[in-house]
């Protein structure tokens, strides 16, 4: 039997749906609720076999041409996780070096792995770019960025 | 309602108002000429910046932008044949050719008139039927509003495209299964938070619409290698004139009507949205043609750009008329704009006409004033602005994610947010590679929590039987066409189908008309 992309989703959703049933049953209810016509647990149940039938639905009706098939030729995953990696750098640098330095860090490596080489280039463009960044959030629309931990454990709070 | 309409001028000719609009139509332009970032990447980028505005100021400049990307998005459709939303596609198939002969100048002009005049038609026509909708919806209950709300995640499933039916009801249930997440607003109890403190509050509105549109479309454009391609120089010399010969206005103007009302009637629908309006304008236009002008369609033909761009800019307005007066948005930008006026705590629907009479107005005075800013300020300087098409993509991308996470940080302040955020575009992305759309998604998130209230509503008042669907006739009468809605779309597919299975020729010459 040819998997095509019907198949995979329809079968990944009929997964969810029954995890989110089996997961819908274990929400607390509170004393007499399971006399009363609507409870915490109404929506979740109909959504989980909502989502079983449709995703039944999409099996039974999934179209089967070849074309349909995934093909995760020609994509780039490699460079998508290394962003996805930075993104999540970047949310632990922003509570280590700061909002300035994690910045200019994260900009400059984004730069450098889309195939940016010329270091003037990356330089002249993220440094002026976190620098006018940070005063525009701190000083002209006094939000509080917190200075990041390592700048506290160096020239103390 | 004179006085709303005064209150409304008095709120939008307001400085800082004006400002937003002139902001909004200018940041929107940039967002959407670039290939990949349509209208709903253009606003979901705005929402962090909004939230520091009033209501009115947040909603009036993320109009500006939806406003902006749709022009941005013909720009760039014209000039380098790479549309950057889906309602400026058509556009391209005229626009392009246009271009080609040394006529782009002519071609920008005409679809900024176009969709001056759209926008135009669009906001008096919503001037008039918002208010009147309004008054009639004031009757409601929570039975109707749930089954509007039914009517709305039906409809924006039903127009998601030939085949794409199942798999959008199926990411509608999925948003409303994620709105599920955090604390039950009438029982108090937590839902699917697995004991995570941070998930109390349930999964935010501004990180999953930043997560499955900003992020996930450039992460997109990334994965299929995209920012390799060099950038397309525009050569300013070969834009040629902005005139227009009177022969040619005489040429589009009955184009421009016709597609202008046409839109706005799509637009209204819910779920509908431009990129219908534009094909079926398109389609509409050139099936009006004499033998000899339809020749000429597709090959850089006037009214395939007016029609398109008339259609899209007043479908773009009738999408508010249901986001307005109904509280159900009519596009996966509107959507969004829902999300953002929930998060105002004004609740969109028939008392916002009472209520918040400056947002309701203001929203359509400055809808004007945003498209006469598209045509006295933008289109001079689309020589200008097309110049920002040649930024090196491997800068640009890089900030557009940092504007898309730190946009979220800065609400919230907790770096698990930007973890969440790398989680829902991983979905988002596997979910895209498997042709699911995402705008039904975000509207069964953004109704989920509405929709459970009303329901726990009317079941109450019912004692549970769901008699209330066919007992009350307003609620059954929108249940009716919540079901029509559902069932036309793939019936109508099945007799297509059927007739092309009959003869691939019959199949060519309607593919053509």
């Amino acid at each position: 039997m040819m998997l095509t992309k019907d198949h995979i989703g329809g079968l990944v959703f009929l997964c969810l749906s029954v995890l989110y049933g089996y997961y819908a049953g274990s929400i607390d209810m509170l004393p007499g609720d399971e006399f009363e016509p609507f409870t915490a647990r109404t929506v979740p149940y109909a959504l989980a076999i909502l989502g079983a039938v449709l995703s039944v639905g999409l099996l039974l009706t999934a179209k089967r041409s070849v074309e349909n098939r995934l093909s995760l030729n020609g994509y780039d995953f490699a460079l998508v996780a290394k962003l996805l990696l930075l993104i999540v750098c970047f949310g632990l640098a922003l509570e280590w070096t700061g909002f300035m330095l994690a910045t200019m860090l994260f900009l400059i490596a984004g730069f450098w792995m889309l195939g940016e080489r010329r270091i003037k280039m990356l330089l002249l463009v993220s440094v002026p770019f976190a620098v006018s960044i940070w005063f525009i959030l701190a000083k002209l629309l006094d939000i509080y960025l917190a200075p990041g931990q390592l700048y506290m454990q160096i020239f103390g709070g | 309602m004179l006085d709303g309409i005064f209150t409304g001028l008095s709120t939008a000719v307001m400085p800082f108002n004006l400002m937003m609009v002139v902001v909004g139509c200018f940041a929107g332009t940039f967002i959407g000429m670039l290939p990949g970032l349509g209208p709903i990447s253009a606003v979901a980028l705005m929402i962090p910046i909004t939230y520091g505005l009033d209501p009115s100021s947040g909603i009036i400049l993320m109009a500006g932008v939806y406003y902006g990307a749709v022009f941005g998005g013909s720009t760039s459709s014209i000039l380098i044949n790479a549309p950057g939303c889906a309602s400026t596609v058509v556009t391209a198939f005229d626009g392009y050719p246009l271009a080609q002969k040394n006529q782009a100048g002519k071609a920008l002009a005409l679809a900024a008139y176009s969709s001056f005049s759209g926008g135009t038609i669009g906001a008096l026509a919503l001037l008039f039927a918002a208010p009147a909708l309004a008054k009639v919806s004031l009757s409601f209950q929570s039975t109707d509003y749930f089954a509007l709300m039914i009517l709305g995640l039906t409809a924006v499933a039903a127009f998601s495209g030939k085949g794409q039916v199942i798999k959008a009801l199926i990411m509608t249930v999925f948003g409303l299964m994620i709105a599920t997440v955090g604390t039950d607003t009438m029982s108090g109890a937590t839902r699917f938070t697995f004991g995570s403190l941070d998930l109390i509050d349930g999964i935010s509105f501004l990180l999953l619409a930043m997560a499955t549109f900003a992020l996930t479309e450039v992460i997109m454009t990334v994965l299929k290698g995209e920012h390799r391609k060099e950038e397309q120089q525009v050569d300013m010399s070969k834009l040629g004139s902005m005139k227009l010969s009177k022969e040619e206005i005489k040429e589009v103007a009955p184009t421009i009507a016709r597609s202008s009302v046409f839109g706005f009637l799509v637009g209204v629908l819910p779920g509908a949205g431009a990129t219908i309006a534009s094909f079926l304008a398109y389609g509409l236009e050139r099936n009006l043609a004499s033998v000899k002008e339809k020749l000429k369609f597709g090959k850089g033909s006037l009214r395939g750009v007016a029609a398109p761009e008339s259609a899209n800019n007043a479908a773009s307005t009738g999408s508010f008329v249901p986001l307005l007066t109904l509280g159900i948005p009519g596009s996966g930008t509107t959507a969004i704009m829902l999300g953002a006026l929930i998060a105002y705590g004004i609740q969109p629907g028939p008392r916002l006409f009472l209520d918040n009479p400056d947002v309701f107005w203001s929203v359509i005075i400055s809808m004007y004033f945003g498209n006469l800013v598209l045509l006295v300020l933008n289109l001079p300087l689309i020589p200008y602005i097309s110049k920002l098409l040649i930024i090196p993509r491997p800068i640009l991308i890089p900030m557009i994610l940092f504007f898309s996470i730190t946009g979220v940080y800065l609400v919230s302040f907790n770096t698990f947010d930007i973890h969440m955020m790398v989680v829902i575009t991983l979905i988002a992305l596997f979910l895209k590679l498997l042709e699911f759309p995402m705008a039904p998604m975000l509207l069964g998130y953004i109704l989920g929590g509405l929709m459970e209230t009303n329901l726990s509503r009317a079941l109450m008042i019912s004692d549970g039987s769901l008699a209330f669907l066919w007992e009350r006739p307003l609620t059954l009468a929108i249940i009716s066409v919540a079901l029509i809605v559902l069932i036309v779309p793939p019936v109508f597919d099945l007799f297509r189908n059927r007739k092309n299975a009959r003869g691939p020729e019959a199949a060519i010459n309607e593919g053509e008309g």
